[in-house]
């Protein structure tokens, strides 16, 4: 089943555009990350899924229900985590999840909610405290406990770890596999190209509200170019058709997109002394596309 | 909805309660003042100590208002007191836009609550906070009236008082659906709050400008405040009906305008 599904959705405001035009099906029990530059129109697509924005045109849906004309069945299953947690500082954080469980349709299972404050090292002592004497990454742990506590079939996540120490990032990690492994769908937009490289299996990027690249993290990285490294026993002259990065009298180092065969060819009538090839990183496919270059 | 209702009435209950009960302490000092009065004989001389011109622009007001039953019903339409009531109004019918400014609201509309049922719950707040004002200045009048007044003072009948009360509730109402139709368009609270404060004032000088100055009486009717008369019914007359449609009107308009904006908006801080 498509847990969300978007077909030319647009948003404009005046003359600026947000989004423009973008159509993209997550399935469930995926994790997609949408990746962007800030203004890419990343959180303005969230917004429109949780029906806090109103489309120019298009149409958007979570597990069938449209967004806008069926919006409470649409959020009914989702758990949210904005970019920026809007909660009054004088409240407690135990305050905080009591009155977002009882929004929500799902009863929340205490022991649930117990593992994830354990996972993120939140306490019950911690959740007691007043939000005003919160640290971001607190206020970060208790924003994901909000949004995972019903367990709901799909999470929408706006920039999840910023602020978390890596020490709670990599709990973070662990949590979405979990909720993975139990088929929930996650909807993921950071910035952090490793990190959305190493939890997610697609990846959406958006530029300047258009969608620009949408592929798996291995089929990226397939196209890639990656960085070969060549050293020589005696000089040699310098390579010629391909991607310099670096050269010198007994030293290539090159980028190559595509299969090696050509350039081992080349080097086979040449003294090689040694070669490593670097393995491709998903921030290098799409680091073309935030230039602006790709087509 | 009710977790979001309690929830809602907790933000606001510190300062609903800090102002009904100063205004309760006021009526239960005006009472104490009437009592003073009244004892030590004071009404008489106090209106032979009124200069002529201020007894003839009171009219024959002047009578009603230096008696006992006239000090205590000045806790229903001093303009201190006008202004702490409408002040309240303003500040809680404006909290659905800071509820944005902050993105508090992002997380409630994040789950499946339908918009209209948060403007549904701002209003229930407003009406409730100024029930819970209007109540407890009533209950402290009377309650004062019981255990302090001198037992031989011509009391102000509770008709009287009651009249005053509601139609002073109603003018705060008008107020607050004013104050909230401006805030489901607003993305701050400050701004909302400012247009709704300074619209309050304008319309209150243009309604006292208007009961002494005939050219600006033909466009009085536009203040809400020319629906709210405390000098007639202390001088004997009742609530005049058609002040409660025009002010409850004013209040419905200001809820319909509230959820039509509201429903519509796009929410970005």
């Amino acid at each position: 089943m498509t847990a969300i599904f978007l077909e030319g959705l647009t948003k404009q405001y005046g003359r600026l555009t947000a989004v423009a035009g973008l159509s993209l099906e997550v399935g469930e029990g995926e994790i997609l990350g949408f990746l962007g530059l800030n203004g890419a129109g990343k959180t303005t697509t969230i917004r429109i899924l949780l029906d806090l924005l109103r489309p120019t045109s298009g149409r958007a849906k979570i597990f069938g229900h449209d967004c806008q004309s069926d919006g409470l069945a649409a959020r009914a299953m989702v758990g949210y985590l904005p970019s920026e947690l809007g909660l009054y500082p004088d409240l407690t954080g135990r305050q905080v999840l009591d009155l977002m469980s009882k929004l929500g349709p799902r009863a929340v299972d205490a022991k649930y909610v117990g593992q994830l404050q354990e996972r993120l090292s939140l306490p019950d002592r911690d959740l007691g405290r007043k939000l005003r004497e919160y640290s971001s990454g607190m206020k970060r742990k208790l924003g994901i406990i909000q949004a995972f506590q019903a367990d709901p079939p799909l999470l929408i996540l706006d920039e999840p770890t910023e602020g978390l120490d890596p020490l709670m990032q990599e709990a973070f990690y662990q949590l979405l596999a979990d909720v993975q492994r139990r088929g929930r769908t996650v909807f993921f937009s950071s910035h952090v190209l490793s990190e959305v490289e190493r939890v997610c299996e697609r990846v959406a990027l958006l530029r300047q509200g258009e969608l620009v690249l949408l592929s798996t993290v291995e089929e990226c990285r397939r196209l890639a170019a990656r960085t070969v490294r060549v050293t020589f026993q005696s000089n040699v002259p310098a390579p010629v058709g391909y991607e310099i990065v670096e050269s010198g009298p007994r030293l290539w180092v090159l980028r190559v997109a595509g299969p090696l065969g050509p350039l081992l060819r080349d080097l086979a009538a040449l003294p090689v002394e040694d070669l490593h090839v670097s393995e491709a990183k998903l921030e290098d496919a799409v680091r073309h596309f935030y230039s602006g270059d790709a087509q | 909805m009710t977790a979001l209702l309690l929830h809602s009435l907790q933000r606001v209950r510190t300062l609903v309660l800090v102002i009904g009960l100063l205004l309760a302490l006021l009526q239960v000092i005006l009472i104490l003042v009437a009592t003073s009065l009244d004892t030590g004989g004071q009404f008489a001389q106090l209106a032979t100590l009124l200069p002529p011109f201020v007894r003839a622009l009171l009219g024959p007001s002047v009578t009603a208002f230096l008696s006992f039953g006239g000090i205590v019903s000045l806790g229903y339409f001093e303009p201190g007191v006008i202004f702490a009531i409408i002040g309240l109004a303003i500040a809680v019918g404006t909290r659905i836009a800071y509820e944005v400014e902050v993105g508090f609201i992002d997380l409630i509309l994040a789950r499946p609550v339908a918009r209209h049922l948060v403007v549904t719950r701002a209003i229930l707040v407003s009406v409730l906070s100024l029930i819970f004002v209007v109540g407890l200045m009533l209950a402290a009048t009377w309650i004062a009236l019981q255990t302090l007044a001198p037992v031989a003072a011509e009391k102000p009948s509770a008709t009287m008082i009651v009249g005053l009360a509601l139609n002073l509730g109603l003018l705060a109402l008008a107020w607050s659906s004013i104050s909230l139709a401006i805030a489901s368009a607003s993305r701050r609270r400050g701004v909302a709050a400012g247009i709704a404060g300074v619209s309050a004032l304008v319309m209150f000088l243009l309604d006292y400008v208007a009961r002494l100055w005939e050219p600006a009486h033909r466009i009085s009717w536009l203040s809400p405040f020319a629906y709210f008369d405390p000098l007639s019914m202390v001088t004997g007359a009742t609530l005049p009906m058609g002040h409660v449609v025009v002010l409850i009107g004013i209040a419905l308009g200001g809820f319909a305008l509230a959820y039509a904006f509201f429903l519509r908006r796009d929410i970005s801080k």
